[in-house]
C-alpha cells in the first residue's frame, strides 16, 4: 500500500479550511463532493432526478472537481518518499478484521459505498458539504448531520472491531 | 470557462486531503475507536478556519473573484430525513473507511479497494435517484 506523508491534524485542518475558503471566495461555490457522483449517473441514466435541478447541465464544476480529486491523490503519492504501490490492502487495522478474500472484502466496501452514496443524498450532503462547509456557515442542520455521521461511524467501527 | 478551473481545484483539494491523513484507512478506525483523533482535529480546525473566514467575507460583502457575483451564505436546509440519512452515511463511512471525496483521492494513490467504494457510492446515488424519480411520477 502506498505510504503518504501526513501532516499534524491541525495543520491538515488549516489547509482544508483555507482551501474551502479559497474555493468559495474564488467561485462562490461551497465545498461539496457527493452531489458530483450524480453527474456521472446523469450520463448513463434517463431517470428524471438526474436531469433536473443540480443535474440539468451535468458538465459543470462538480464534474471537473471530482475528476481532479484522484489526480490530487496521485500527486500526493508522487511527492511522498515511498513508491506508489497498487494494492487492495486497507492497512493494518482494517485488514485484520475484514475478510481476506477479495470478493468478500470488495462486497463490504461496495455495501459501505452504497450507504455512503445513498445516505449522503438523503442527508443532503457529505463530510465536505455538511461538516466543513456547513459548519463554517454555522448552519445548524449541518451540525446535526455531522453528529449523525460520527454516530454512524462509531457504531460501524465498534461493530467491525467487536467492542 | 469557470468549470475547467475546478479540475485544478480538485487536484489541490485531493492533495490536501491526502496530506491531512483523510486517505489513510487506519485513521478512520482509530477515530471511531477514540484511539487517535487526527481526523476530528482536521474537521474541527477546518470548520473553525471556515467560520472565521466566512464571517470576514460576509462583513466585507465580498463578491466572488472569478465572476463578481455576490456570495451566498445560505446553508443546506433541514429536512425530515436528514438525521436518518446522516446515520446511514456514517455507517458507510465507518465500514468503508472513506467518504465520497477521500475514496476518489485514495484511488489516485493506488489504494484499489476504493474502486469498490466508488462504485458503491455511484450505486447508492443512483438508488436515491430511482426513488426520487418514481416518487415524482417520472
Amino acid at each position: 500500500m502506498t505510504e503518504v506523508i501526513v501532516w499534524s491534524g491541525w495543520v491538515g485542518g488549516l489547509a482544508v479550511g483555507a482551501y474551502a475558503l479559497f474555493q468559495f471566495a474564488m467561485s462562490g461555490k461551497h465545498l461539496g463532493v457527493s452531489t458530483g457522483f450524480g453527474n456521472f449517473c446523469s450520463y448513463i441514466s434517463k431517470l428524471s432526478f438526474f436531469h433536473k435541478g443540480d443535474y440539468e447541465q451535468p458538465n459543470n464544476w462538480r464534474l471537473w472537481f471530482i475528476i481532479g480529486l484522484p489526480l490530487g491523490g496521485l500527486l500526493a503519492a508522487l511527492t511522498s518518499p515511498g513508491e506508489i504501490a497498487l494494492s487492495f490492502s486497507l492497512g493494518a487495522m482494517y485488514d485484520q478484521v475484514l475478510p481476506q478474500a477479495l470478493w468478500a472484502k470488495g462486497a463490504i466496501l461496495l455495501i459501505g459505498g452504497v450507504m455512503i452514496g445513498y445516505g449522503a443524498r438523503v442527508a443532503g450532503g457529505c463530510t465536505s458539504g455538511h461538516a466543513i462547509a456547513g459548519l463554517s456557515l454555522l448552519n445548524w442542520p449541518s451540525l446535526l448531520a455531522a453528529a449523525g455521521f460520527f454516530a454512524g461511524g462509531i457504531v460501524a467501527v465498534q461493530l467491525l472491531f467487536g467492542f | 470557462m469557470k468549470k475547467y478551473i475546478f479540475l485544478f481545484f480538485g487536484i489541490l483539494f485531493g492533495f490536501i486531503l491526502s496530506r491531512a491523513g483523510a486517505t489513510t484507512y487506519d485513521f478512520y478506525a482509530k477515530l471511531f475507536l477514540f484511539e487517535d483523533l487526527q481526523l476530528l482535529w482536521v474537521i474541527a480546525t477546518a470548520a473553525a478556519v471556515g467560520m472565521i473566514g466566512v464571517a470576514v467575507l460576509k462583513n466585507l460583502k465580498a463578491r466572488s473573484i472569478l465572476d463578481g457575483q455576490p456570495l451566498s451564505f445560505e446553508g443546506k436546509p433541514y429536512t425530515k430525513s436528514l438525521i436518518v440519512g446522516s446515520l446511514i452515511f456514517g455507517l458507510g463511512w465507518g465500514f468503508a473507511s472513506a467518504c465520497p471525496g477521500t475514496a476518489l483521492v485514495m484511488l489516485g494513490e493506488g489504494k484499489l479497494g476504493a474502486l469498490f467504494t466508488i462504485i458503491g457510492i455511484g450505486l447508492g446515488t443512483y438508488l436515491f435517484g430511482m426513488r426520487e424519480s418514481r416518487g415524482h411520477g417520472a
